[in-house]
């Protein structure tokens, strides 16, 4: 069992650290394009504004598990395989990156506009507003946003065990709900819920030693 | 006097709220010269920071002509009123300052954005630092710092492209009364050591007072009046100004229960304030005036005073009374209401 649990812990590790990256390698952007393009953005843009928000929300609505049954084509494409842990993790980037826009673009929302303004007044670029001013200005909660985003894709990576997923979640299912083996279901939620307070508590420190408003 | 460096003509700019179309400036001409320090003033919904942003464009008026140091900017395109905004130097009343960032990287940053290179533009950012009176704070960040020390290091920022006009927002509203008279000073000497032309917008009569050569009195987006601080402080030709500079609010008025007869405002200046004119003046005629409002002030070190008073009905006395007055050197003017 030793063995197993180990298994489904770095399989659920690195599903999740993964995909986070890998989620934020396009969330992170697109929550940009998202905050740049607004009305009061650096560069508005409505058209790409609105339809942006809307392939965004769309995603977001779909339940997981309902999303990661439909891409199944995509996974098999890019992974070769629809089960276990590698070929979770392409539902999880399409899942959590529309998700980590949104995080992003409510972090960046959160700068002051007067800051931008007197960069604005300086004569710097959309560009340099955003590289220099939103983003660094917005790292304290961008890094708490990306505390969130972890956390939730470690769920999401859990109810994927449902669906042919890895991890400590397909073994908390196969063994504990379909063998009705509790001593195996326990574990792994004990396990899942220490590693959301690890992530949470980095992710807090993180900001801690970053923000230097305090 | 000194050529224009800042030229508005007929600046209209309108805001869409939910309420309606609010007109924040209703065609404004303005010119400012090189050199001075030209205040803005006006209570709060006046148009003041509307207008101060239409200067460096950060607003973009729907009509007229903004002319900064003969570069028509509305004609600019996006990359020439960028390189156009580095000659304008703007602080906040809110400050704004990058909080991430220590003093020193703050003021690097407007280099940083005209691609300084980073080891001269750190060397400039410490010799602006060092005018401003912060050398030794370099690497505190803005939070470690007091609202008197966050405005230094935002007037050393704005200064670090070399500008040829500061633009000052409410710069000192959110001060307390000793920091608002150092900020003012270092404004002060900044116009008079570096020449950069100087512009105020505040609704603090005393700012004006304090440093201001000419300012302009906005009243619900028109100028009501131009002219030196020497000059509308004695004697003020439109009712915001008169309202501003003899704190006329509509308490005050309303206490003194709305129009008066026979009152008249007596403008005086200099040694006057010493003698006793109104004195003399009730002895000589033999009738008494009644005081309904009296101050002085001092505007660059001459004292200047004004008094309202209510002279007799009768009027034969009334006007000895205002011949006495005439004869002592007084302006005087009638006046409608307190």
């Amino acid at each position: 069992m030793f063995e197993l649990v180990l298994q489904g812990f770095w399989e659920s590790l690195y599903m999740t650290l993964i995909s986070t990256v890998a989620a934020y390698l396009i969330g992170l952007p697109l929550g940009l394009i998202l905050v740049a393009t607004d009305a009061d953005g650096v560069s508005p843009c409505k058209p790409v504004h609105t339809s942006l928000g809307i392939f965004i929300n769309i995603l977001r609505s779909i339940p997981f598990l309902l999303l990661m049954i439909t891409v199944r084509p995509i996974t098999k494409f890019t992974m070769g395989t629809t089960i276990g842990s590698p070929a979770t993790i392409v539902p999880l980037v399409i899942a959590a990156a529309p998700f980590i826009a949104r995080l992003v673009e409510s972090s960046l929302k959160e700068v002051d506009r007067g800051v931008v303004e007197a960069a604005q007044s300086m004569g710097a670029t959309p560009r340099e507003i955003m590289l220099k001013v939103l983003f660094p200005e917005a790292k304290p909660s961008l890094l708490v946003g990306s505390a969130i985003a972890v956390t939730t894709i470690l769920g999401y990576s859990a109810s994927a065990g449902i669906v042919g997923g890895g991890g400590l979640g397909a073994i908390a299912i196969n063994y504990g709900y379909y063998r009705n083996q509790t001593e195996y279901m326990l574990p792994m939620v004990a396990i899942l819920v220490l590693m959301v307070q690890v992530f949470q508590e980095m992710g807090m420190r993180a900001v801690r030693i970053v923000d230097k408003r305090q | 006097m000194a050529e224009t460096i800042i030229s508005l003509r007929g600046i209209k700019k309108h805001f869409s709220t939910k309420k309606g179309t609010v007109e924040a400036l209703k065609g404004i001409d303005l010119d400012i010269k090189k050199g001075e320090i030209f205040g803005i003033i006006g209570l709060s919904g006046a148009g003041k920071s509307t207008l101060v942003r239409c200067i460096n464009l950060l607003e973009r008026p729907e009509e007229g002509q903004v002319v900064v140091n003969g570069t028509d900017l509305m004609k600019l395109s996006n990359e020439g009123l960028r390189q156009n905004r580095r000659s304008i130097g703007m602080i906040f009343q809110q400050f704004h300052l990058l909080m991430q960032r220590t003093a020193l990287e703050n003021v690097c940053f407007p280099l940083e954005i005209a691609k300084v290179p980073q080891a001269e533009a750190r060397k400039r950012a410490e010799e602006l630092l060092a005018l401003v009176g912060l050398s030794d704070r370099l690497e505190s960040y803005p939070s470690q710092l007091s609202g008197g020390q966050k405005q230094r290091v935002a007037i050393a920022r704005a200064l670090a492209t070399s500008p040829q006009v500061l633009l000052c927002d409410e710069a000192t509203s959110a001060l307390d009364p000793n920091t608002t008279k150092e900020v003012l000073n270092l404004l002060k000497d900044i116009n008079r050591n570096l020449g950069i032309t100087v512009v105020i917008i505040t609704h603090e009569m005393r700012v004006i007072q304090e440093i201001c050569n000419r300012v302009a009195v906005l009243d619900g987006g028109v100028i009501a009046e131009v002219d030196t601080v020497e000059k509308v402080f004695r004697a003020p030709k439109s009712k915001m100004g008169r309202q501003l500079v003899f704190h006329e609010s509509d308490e005050n008025r309303e206490a003194l229960q709305g129009p008066i007869e026979n009152s008249y405002r007596i403008t005086f200046e200099g040694d006057m304030t010493n003698s006793p004119i109104l004195g003399n003046m009730m002895l000589e005629c033999q009738a008494a005036a009644n005081i309904l409002a009296a101050n002085t002030r001092m505007i660059e070190g001459k004292v200047y005073g004004q008094m309202i008073i209510q002279l007799p009905e009768d009027a034969a006395k009334r006007e000895q009374m205002l011949q006495y007055l005439k004869n002592m050197g007084l302006t005087v003017e009638e006046v409608a209401y307190v």
